[in-house]
């Protein structure tokens, strides 16, 4: 229907499935973000954010730059466990960590730290959205096994509530009732 | 004109057998006729002919034809717009003001957070919450600045943090310590 535009080649529409002009202005399917200035400008934004990070352990900022830096961020540790002997990976710490002294911080601290793990290095919360006038989402993300106190609480339960002090006095009387009838059975089996 | 003026010198009386000399003094009488109306043709250059039938003013005006995006002649061409043929009633209004896709959409994931009491969305870190937390760790992130003291002296050794009264333990040996002069919080255990 849309080779209308004129396809010059004679190849077959199956071949390539999006490869019509309009392709470059419909964008069904594509995932990959596009972000600041162009590319260069995405991978300078995400190289800033990556230092920030490693700098404090735990940052907040919108939502679509904390998931675009979560991949960075973790394949930055993968690096930093091959060891600071390793050319590569000193190259690509080098690279991605604008602050040098960051560069220490991370083969000796966050890569012995992460050591026994595999993957799962981040967490990533999403947070109410921002109070300017652009309301935009946010996420707080943070390397696991930081010092600050942790962003969400698991709740234990307490033995001091209402619903557990009704259910504790319902198995002690239970127990008593039970110890009370068994005296009772001992003597019929002993007739039997 | 061309095929019909052929056509009368050619059946003027004739039998219907075709002899070589008809044939070519017929295709004779085709290329003279052609060669005559070679200028009819050509001049004026074939320009495009309306198929529908239109009032001959528009958009033709003097015999030229004007170009429709042409500013100038904007009120001669707005023949081409669309409008609206009667007034949308009240009742019409209605039903596409109040359809539910303008409505606004009632919110099913807000939730109470069982720490604070205050109203959160379920996929969302409650706000009372994570602000508590952030003050917090602005507090503890200003200590390690003021340990670190300067740029580029960040530490190669875990960090924990220490509140009035408490001592280093044999889990924090190793680290920096961090020291906050406050009440530990309920909600920063110690493990």
């Amino acid at each position: 229907g849309v080779s209308g535009l004129g396809s010059h080649s004679c190849r077959c529409l199956l071949d390539f499935p999006m490869r019509l002009s309009l392709a470059l202005l419909i964008s069904h399917g594509r995932v990959a973000r596009r972000m600041g200035l162009g590319p260069r400008s995405r991978l300078d934004m995400m190289r800033n954010l990556v230092t920030a990070l490693v700098r404090h352990e735990r940052i907040q900022t919108t939502r679509a730059r904390a998931d675009e830096m979560r991949f960075y961020a973790e394949q930055l540790i993968n690096y930093g466990k091959k060891g600071d002997t390793d050319e590569k990976a000193m190259k690509m710490a080098d690279f991605w960590l604008t602050e040098k002294d960051l560069i220490h911080k991370l083969f000796k601290l966050l890569a012995p730290r992460f050591a026994s793990h595999q993957g799962g290095y981040t967490n990533m919360y999403q947070i109410p959205n921002r109070e300017n006038l652009d309301r935009a989402k946010m996420a707080v993300i943070e390397y696991k096994g930081n010092p600050y106190p942790p962003l969400i609480v698991p709740k234990k339960d307490s033995e001091k509530t209402l619903l557990n002090q009704l259910l504790k006095g319902y198995r002690e009387e239970r127990e008593r009732l039970r110890s009370a009838q068994v005296p009772e059975r001992l003597p019929r089996s002993e007739e039997h | 004109t061309l095929f019909r003026s052929i056509e009368l010198t050619g059946t003027e009386g004739r039998s219907t057998a075709v002899s070589p000399v008809m044939a070519v003094r017929r295709l004779l009488q085709l290329v003279r006729c052609w060669a005559l109306n070679a200028e009819q043709l050509l001049f004026p250059p074939p320009a495009p002919v309306l198929a529908v039938q239109a009032p001959v003013g528009a958009p033709w005006v003097g015999g030229e034809m004007i170009d429709p995006y042409d500013t100038s002649n904007f009120l001669n061409n707005i023949f081409w717009m669309a409008a609206p043929k009667s007034r949308r009633t009240i009742e019409v209004n209605r039903c596409r003001r109040r359809n539910p896709n303008k409505l606004v959409k009632i919110k099913t994931n807000i939730d109470v957070c069982s720490m604070c009491g205050h109203l959160k969305q379920k996929h969302v870190l409650c706000g009372f919450c994570y602000e508590k937390v952030l003050k917090e760790t602005v507090k503890i992130k200003e200590q390690i600045r003021l340990k670190e003291g300067g740029h580029f002296n960040v530490a190669t050794v875990e960090t924990a943090v220490l509140y009035d009264g408490e001592k280093p333990t044999e889990r924090d040996e190793g680290k920096r310590i961090i020291e906050r002069n406050r009440k530990r919080p309920s909600w920063f255990a110690l493990n």
